[in-house]
């Protein structure tokens, strides 16, 4: 239970340091100076000491969206599979809830983009709808492979059975399965090639262009949100798709970090 | 129009009336025989009934005032509702035959009370022609189970159903019947024009309780008369399913009229509750009778649900076109401020509708989901492989409708008025208010109950030889488990309470973090806002337009003036796209051809000169000729070419003739 509750701690602190990681290798790849690491903990501490301005013409949808667009992501949390297989973990939720979970954070969110009257929250909604109304098929698609590979629809469990057998007989649809969900990855997480989250261009945006009209607490808590989606995302893709190291979570930590 | 309208209506019951006093007088001569039946599956659905038109009548009672024709209108809503306790209870072919055909005529004479224009009269008549069309098909069903005894209960029906050879045949009359009222692909046409045609609070009704009453006409007649299904009948019917689920909600998607949106998503509803039924028959004729229970468990939980929030949203709906007096969800904008509690309905109905956790919407999403999974079990290769493809349009579909509601939503509650009307609008009366809040309270019910309900289905169809597996899939009252051995749990409770713990630990965060807060008017990249510069309906489904233009074929109108071909300030451009469902270019307007086509060769026939009648019936004899001794001597290849070659050239030069 305590380590648990750990890893779930670990996960929310380490959550802006991934992004941060990815700017300053995509910073250094361009021949820029790279951000320090510390980056999105002072992006947060910023826009936590910010004003709150709010537009005049929201409505209570941008004071509830935020909270709504956050809470579900740390519900999944919560869910995702454990570090190592003797760790405590909770297993009376399934995949599809996980799915529903974070489809209920972008809601909010595509609701948030158009509160503010502005044609570009608009523009970036009508976008995130058409990419989310196509990874949600691809995503429960995998889903079904994975439990089918995995004899567990439970993300825990599914995660546990795959380190204790790896579906060598169902090596194709397992590399498809996987090729797939990188592909979800990159689309849900707003990455390059559909979404480019250090464009500067209002016009080519789409994950920012809903929230360009928040700031304060509110871009905190969705920014936050961004990052923890991304350490969801990372961690089930390592745990279905590299299903190694559950037995010595340590070492594998270690591995990863080299 | 509406007194002609009144004297056909006043023929039709008269048309009816007779046989109905005869019939009544045999009835009571005959106690024995019931007319009504109070079993579980009818129990059932008079609790669907009640859940469907208590929240409704405040509703309807404060809608009323809208409403031109009030009595024209109390009768008829009063009428309906009982024509479908009628349906639910009857127990002989007559009285549910006469039930059901009351129903469709009260709800045709409900869409008529509103209208106003040619527009709603064309809906009326074809909801009018559509209703008959299955009626038809229902009474030929009946009239063949019952060895054209229609007052036999429904008990003995089973014994004659048996003996009659052909079983597809009556399967494929339920088919036409009951789903072209239930609105499956490709007999939904007529959805997207009666339901948005007829009051609000009817419209709630018929999307709500109707499309239901025929599903369960189906139900009962599968499960009860026709029970020992073939393989292919399922499959049929999560083929069906599948179309209409992926189909509905992409015709709703490119809507601007909000209760046609509404009724195309009704069409994908029927579509994920027929995929949940088709999975069950094909489990069922498996031999899988616990997935084949789930299966039908979490269709009648779809059924009740869809009731549930549909409702609510024709009723919000019904409250924005009741303050607005325009359809058109362009011209809203902004209504979250002047009507806060509808606002507020309709957002949780959409939450629910787009099958986000921990709504009870969700929760029989997954059931279904689940169900689909069970396929794993099934040893049949093609059918194991070609399940995947259900899933694929259901989960299609959820991802469409979560798009369709944030732009249902995003369009007409928030952002800014785009039209003087909403921008007038305030709160509708307190009954109405009642009647969205109760109907909130009932989706609600539905999610947090949701173990108990599962109890009430399993424990009403167990009767009909369906498996108990209640304390398989919900031992606890707060876990529902899936019945496939690689399925999952789900624990709607723990989702709300962890999900509303979470939020109030974030307020509490925000609270001691003492965050100030400033109203200031949107950034917008340094542009004014103004109501034109919003996104529109349009523009926010423009890019599943684009995806799926293939399907839609959207006629374009770009229209700009310019002052000698340059864009000037006084420049003024018009952007407009419409779009017509496939399945009414194609099949119906199809159909009109052909049949206009024949029609002119008949008038051609008929009213021409006596030497090609001579001509016709020289032909009709060689032909018999021909026929006689290609049925009767020996048959071959050559001589049956020449024949039909000689044939075709005599009807060609004398018949036809030259082209005119």
């Amino acid at each position: 239970m305590i380590g648990y509750i750990i890893w779930i701690a670990v996960m929310l602190l380490l959550a802006p340091l991934f992004l941060t990681l990815i700017k300053m290798v995509k910073m250094w790849l361009l021949f820029k100076k790279p951000l320090p690491l510390s980056q999105g903990y002072r992006n947060f501490a910023k826009l936590i000491c910010k004003e709150t301005v709010v537009s005049q013409e929201a409505s209570i949808i941008t004071h509830i969206a935020p909270y709504m667009v956050l809470s579900p992501l740390i519900v999944v949390l919560f869910l995702l599979p454990p570090p190592s297989s003797n760790t405590f973990f909770i297993g009376f939720t399934d995949a599809f809830t996980i799915t529903g979970l974070i489809a209920l954070s972008s809601f909010f969110l595509m609701l948030l983009g158009l509160d503010s009257a502005s044609g570009f929250g608009g523009i970036g909604s009508s976008r995130e709808a058409f990419i989310s109304a196509l990874v949600e098929p691809a995503m429960i698609l995998v889903i079904f492979a994975l439990s089918l590979m995995a004899k567990n629809l439970e993300v825990a469990k599914a995660a546990i059975n795959l380190n204790h057998h790896f579906p060598i007989e169902h090596l194709a649809s397992f590399a498809f399965a996987g090729i797939a969900f990188f592909i979800l990855l990159l689309a849900e997480n707003g990455r390059i090639p559909i979404d480019n989250p250090q464009t500067h261009l209002e016009l080519t945006m789409v994950h920012e262009a809903m929230i360009l009209d928040i700031s304060g607490w509110y871009l905190a808590l969705v920014e936050s949100a961004s990052a923890i989606k991304f350490i969801i995302f990372a961690s089930l893709f390592v745990s279905f798709f590299m299903p190694f190291g559950m037995q010595m979570p340590f070492l594998s930590l270690c591995f990863c970090i080299f | 129009m509406l007194p002609k309208l009144q004297k056909f209506w006043i023929f039709t019951l008269f048309c009816y009336i007779r046989p109905i006093y005869k019939h009544f007088l045999s009835q009571i001569s005959s106690l024995e025989s019931y007319i009504f039946t109070f079993d579980g599956l009818s129990l059932l659905f008079i609790l669907f009934l009640l859940l469907a038109v208590v929240p409704n009548l405040f509703y309807a009672w404060g809608y009323l005032d809208h409403i031109r024709h009030k009595w024209h209108f109390i009768v008829h809503y009063i009428t309906f509702i009982l024509a479908m306790l009628g349906v639910v209870i009857a127990n002989t072919p007559f009285v549910f035959l006469f039930s059901w055909e009351l129903m469709s005529l009260a709800s045709w004479q409900l869409i008529l009370n509103n209208a106003q224009g040619q527009k709603e009269l064309q809906a009326a008549r074809f909801y009018f022609f559509m209703t008959h069309f299955g009626f038809i098909f229902i009474l030929l069903f009946f009239l063949i189970v019952s060895n054209g005894n229609l007052s036999l209960p429904f008990s003995q029906l089973p014994i004659i159903a048996s003996h009659f050879a052909y079983p597809t045949l009556l399967f494929f009359l339920l088919v036409l019947g009951f789903l072209s009222k239930a609105g499956v692909v490709p007999l939904h046409v007529w959805l997207p024009y009666a339901h948005p045609a007829a009051p609000s609070a009817v419209s709630a009704l018929m999307s709500g309780a109707m499309l239901k009453i025929a599903l369960y006409g189906f139900m009962r007649m599968m499960l009860e008369i026709l029970f020992p299904w073939h393989l292919e009948w399922g499959v049929l019917i999560l083929i069906l399913g599948a179309l209409s689920s992926l189909i509905g909600v992409l015709y709703a998607l490119s809507e601007h009229d909000i209760k046609a949106l509404l009724a195309n998503h009704s069409i994908e509803n029927i579509g994920m509750i027929l995929i949940a039924f088709g999975m069950g028959m094909i489990f069922n004729t498996l031999h899988l009778p616990k997935l084949s229970a789930f299966a039908f468990l979490a269709g009648i939980y779809h059924i009740f649900n869809h009731m549930s929030f549909k409702s609510l949203l024709f009723m919000a709906a019904g409250a924005v076109l009741h303050q607005t007096h325009t359809k058109n969800i362009e011209k809203y904008g902004g209504l979250i401020k002047s009507m806060p509690i509808t606002a507020v309905s309709f957002l949780f109905a959409a939450i629910s509708i787009s099958a986000l956790p921990p709504t009870n919407g969700f929760l029989s999403e997954w059931m279904i989901f689940q169900s689909l999974l069970g396929s794993s079990s099934i040893y049949d290769i093609a059918l194991k492989i070609s399940i995947p493809f259900a899933v694929f349009a259901l989960a299609l579909t959820g991802g469409l409708a979560i798009a369709c509601f944030v732009k249902a939503f995003g369009i007409t509650f928030l952002g800014l008025h785009r039209s003087s009307n909403a921008k007038h609008s305030h709160e509708v009366n307190r009954l109405m208010l009642i009647g969205m809040v109760t109907m909130a309270f009932v989706v609600l019910i539905l999610m947090l109950f949701a173990p108990l309900f599962l109890h009430i289905f399993n424990n009403a169809i167990k009767d009909f030889g369906i498996a108990n597996i209640y304390h398989l899939i919900a031992p606890t009252p707060w876990t529902i488990h899936s019945i496939a051995h690689n399925g999952g749990v789900v624990a709607p409770l723990f989702l709300a309470f962890a999900l509303i713990v979470i939020t109030l630990f974030l307020l509490l965060a925000a609270k001691i973090l003492q965050i100030r807060y400033r109203t200031y008017h949107t950034w917008a990249c340094g542009y004014r806002t103004n109501a034109k510069m919003q996104y529109s309906a349009t523009g926010f489904a423009g890019p599943i337009r684009r995806f799926f233009a293939w399907l839609y074929r959207p006629k374009v109108h770009f229209h700009k003036t310019t002052i000698a071909g340059h864009t000037t300030k006084f420049t003024s451009a018009l952007y407009d796209v419409h779009i017509k469902p496939l399945f009414e270019e194609s099949l119906y307007e199809g159909t009109k051809k052909i049949l206009n086509h024949i029609s002119y060769w008949l008038y051609r026939l008929a009213h021409f000169e006596q030497g090609r009648y001579t001509a016709i019936i020289f032909n009709l004899m060689l032909s018999v000729l021909f026929g006689y001794r290609v049925v009767a001597y020996d048959f071959s290849w050559s001589t049956f070419v020449l024949e039909a070659i000689i044939l075709l050239a005599s009807i060609k030069i004398l018949v036809v003739g030259e082209k005119k």
